[in-house]
């Protein structure tokens, strides 16, 4: 049993875990060895005698910021995770999965900036004190501070690394404070503000180096460090009687030479910065078009369905679409998943949006000014004065990966569903070609009308299968976890959704272990959207011990 | 667009702001710096301002999600009423606080962010906003019988719970026609 529950952990959590420990592993080689290059290497000697620990923990600190810093864009470019993401030649499923965690990994860079940012600033402080209290007389060249005992505020706030270095920490703290849940969940806008400070951060970084603080010692053959001085004998040093000759062998051939580094953060952060600034580019141009809205539907429980139309837009189900509505507001961009691609039949696609929260409620105003109950579909010629809406995308998400697996497992919550529309949609058009034998599909939804949304589409999905002697390909359960109110669906062309209605929560163990009695020795896929107790369970589920050998593998769909 | 919560994010900047601060003033009182009676000040001060910061306050609109044991917290600051509803009280003494640590070298950082959350709140302040304590709602859930709710409390046949009005005048039309084909849960 044991064996089986760790065959399915690493199954499930050891590619994004190997990334993890690559990425610490990194991050603590370059710590080791900028620490030991400023610790033990002669040009720093002189260095290291003033200013002491302090030189080497804030330098070694500053090389894995420069690391992090570079690392914490990659993952934000989201059409280029999309553009890997589609070549199946380029990756493999494992390396597709690990793109799922993308958002995990800028968080992970974000908090090492955060913290090494902590302890490059108490190095720095204590060095600061050290270069006024130990003014060297021997080299003036090494010193930052004016005079002995120069007062360290002064220091700091009148040369260029310090000013630098409080603006980055402001504004990488208000950057910190923001990017909390508790703010992004509640005010979006404040943390999309603050967080697109990090191109004020990025330049004020390039010129942080700018001034020279740190100096090296150029002239190593000449002058050894720890070399006699011109009136220094070695008598005074050793306390022992040396000979004449060895004095002069010992004497220092010319006095030290220092030079200020280059910066070297613009080598580390220009290449991702150039590739997220190119990227942001072209999402703004590619979404610069607006779209033509075609049809706008309203269904049961505050669901607003929207087809629109837009030149060269290629989607493939379960990728999702980012809307911007200059009438409602200029600046909110708001993510929905698509629940109809293009096809080659059919060249519009659609949205499902639940209306919850301002934007969302001031759009469909805007959609549907008159408050009309039934569906509301004109002939494009006759089209009412919709909202110029711009989209951008389609971006890329886990959902996308349901079809290559042989088995796959979708769990959705209330609207969750829209992604595995889309999927469905794609089994109505033509279901060969992909390598999925088997799709188990299970809607939790709080009201019986919530499932009004989609019921034709099930039912057209299951209906085609039936006929085409595939009854085992599609496996629907449908649960209403609320029953206060007993309601009905009592359309007869609805007969095959009533027939699979079960009321209350789903068991989720014992449909874990069906499914792999039923497909034993299989990969099967989980796919889940919906709200955090279903995706916990599931996953823990997916990571415990199964005795039919069946592997679970966990995809989560999120947004926020 | 929409009405921003600026307390929500003062809050989170504020109790960041009484950390760094706090952290400062140990640094400055444990090496003995010169100027470490401020040091010394900023100490109590951040821990004065964690405390004042930690409950969160409920939402106008929306969920509030409560920092872990905060119920104590929020009891303790609810009780001084006035002083801690008002957001420009809060913004004032968040001001003040900050003031002596700009003397020290270890507690500038501190001062600044803490300015910073207090000029947030002044904001929130003339948004007309409040703090409001999060306080646990009464349970009215029905007891967790599993996925059976409100089991049967007739034998059948069992009309549905409104018809139970017409079962006494209309005996022959008491059989019970089931509306919804309802599986038994595996």
């Amino acid at each position: 049993m044991v064996v089986v529950s760790v065959r399915s952990w690493v199954a499930n959590e050891g590619g994004k875990h190997f990334v993890l420990m690559l990425w610490l592993g990194a991050n603590i080689w370059l710590f080791m060895k900028t620490f030991l290059l400023y610790s033990t290497g002669k040009q720093y000697h002189y260095l290291y005698k003033m200013l002491g620990l302090g030189l080497c923990i804030s330098r070694a600190s500053a090389s894995v910021l420069n690391l992090n810093c570079s690392l914490v864009l990659l993952p934000m470019c989201r059409s280029l995770l999309t553009f890997v993401r589609g070549t199946h030649t380029v990756s493999s499923r494992k390396t597709r999965r690990l793109l799922d965690k993308s958002k995990t990994f800028h968080v992970a860079c974000g908090v090492a900036i955060c913290i090494f940012s902590v302890v490059h600033v108490s190095a720095h402080l204590v060095n600061v004190v050290n270069f006024s209290m130990s003014y060297s007389d021997d080299f003036p060249a090494l010193n930052l501070a004016r005079y002995r005992g120069e007062d360290p505020k002064l220091i700091i706030l009148t040369t260029i690394p310090g000013v630098t270095g409080v603006l980055l920490v402001l504004i990488l703290f208000l950057m910190f404070t923001s990017s909390s849940y508790c703010v992004r969940v509640s005010n979006y806008e404040i943390f999309w503000y603050t967080h697109n400070l990090f191109i004020v951060f990025y330049i004020i970084l390039m010129v942080h180096m700018v001034g020279g603080a740190l100096k090296y010692q150029t002239n190593l053959e000449a002058h050894p460090p720890g070399c006699l001085r011109a009136n220094q004998s070695s008598t005074e040093q050793h306390g022992e009687e040396l000979g004449q000759n060895e004095d002069e062998e010992r004497r220092c051939r010319e006095e030290a030479h220092f030079q200020p580094h280059c910066p070297q953060t613009w080598l580390w952060v220009s290449g991702p910065l150039c590739l997220y600034c190119a990227e942001r580019l072209y999402r703004y141009i590619r979404s610069s078009n607006p779209v033509t809205i075609v049809t706008v539907i309203r269904h049961p429980c505050d669901v607003i369905e929207l087809r629109m139309l837009k030149k060269n837009f290629k989607a493939r189900p379960g990728q999702y679409i980012v809307l911007n509505c200059p009438g409602v507001s200029s600046f909110e961009n708001h993510p929905f998943t698509l629940t109809t691609c293009p096809t080659e039949i059919k060249a519009t696609f659609g949205v499902h949006l639940r209306v919850v929260g301002d934007w969302t409620e001031r759009f469909t105003q805007l959609l549907l000014p008159e408050s009309r109950l039934d569906m509301e579909i004109l002939p494009m010629v006759q089209q009412r004065r919709y909202p110029n809406l711009y989209v951008d995308g389609p971006f890329g998400s886990p959902s996308e990966e349901v079809f290559n697996y042989d088995v796959s497992l979708c769990v959705a919550g209330g609207i969750g569903v829209t992604p595995f529309a889309c999927v469905l949609h794609a089994l109505l058009d033509g279901w060969t070609g992909f390598r999925l034998q088997r799709l188990y599909f299970v809607w939790v939804c709080r009201e019986l009308q919530s499932f009004y949304w989609f019921a034709e589409l099930l039912c057209a999905v299951h209906h085609k299968l039936w006929q085409e002697n595939r009854p085992d390909y599609f496996n629907l359960k449908l649960y209403v976890s609320q029953p206060d109110s007993l309601q009905c669906m009592s359309e007869e062309r609805y007969r095959p959704l009533t027939s699979r209605l079960l009321v209350g929560r789903p068991k989720w163990k014992l449909l874990f272990d069906e499914i792999a009695k039923t497909n034993k020795h299989k990969k099967v896929g989980v796919f889940c959207c919906g709200p955090k107790g279903i995706s916990s369970t599931l996953h823990r589920l997916c990571n415990s011990a199964r005795s039919s050998g069946t592997t679970f593998e966990f995809n989560k769909e999120s947004f926020s | 667009m929409g009405k921003i919560e600026w307390a929500m994010w003062a809050n989170e900047q504020a109790l960041a702001s009484g950390l760094i601060y706090l952290t400062g003033g140990i640094v400055g009182v444990a090496g003995q710096f010169r100027g470490w009676q401020f040091a010394a000040f900023a100490v109590a001060a951040g821990v004065f301002v964690c405390l004042l910061e930690y409950p969160r306050s409920k939402r106008a609109k929306g969920t509030s999600v409560e920092r872990t044991g905060q119920y104590c917290f929020s009891v303790v600051v609810k009780s001084f009423g006035p002083l801690t509803r008002n957001y420009y009280v809060r913004a004032f003494i968040l001001a003040a606080l900050c003031v002596p640590g700009g003397f020290m070298l270890a507690t500038v950082l501190g001062c600044v962010c803490l300015g910073i959350s207090s000029i947030i709140y002044l904001v929130a302040a003339i948004r007309g906003e409040h703090w409001e304590p999060i306080l646990p709602r009464k349970e009215t859930k029905t007891k967790d019988t599993g996925s059976m709710i409100r089991p049967p409390q007739n034998p059948p046949p069992r009309p549905p719970p409104d018809m139970h009005r017409k079962r006494v005048e209309d005996l022959g039309g008491a059989a019970y026609d089931n509306a919804i084909d309802v599986t038994a849960d595996e």
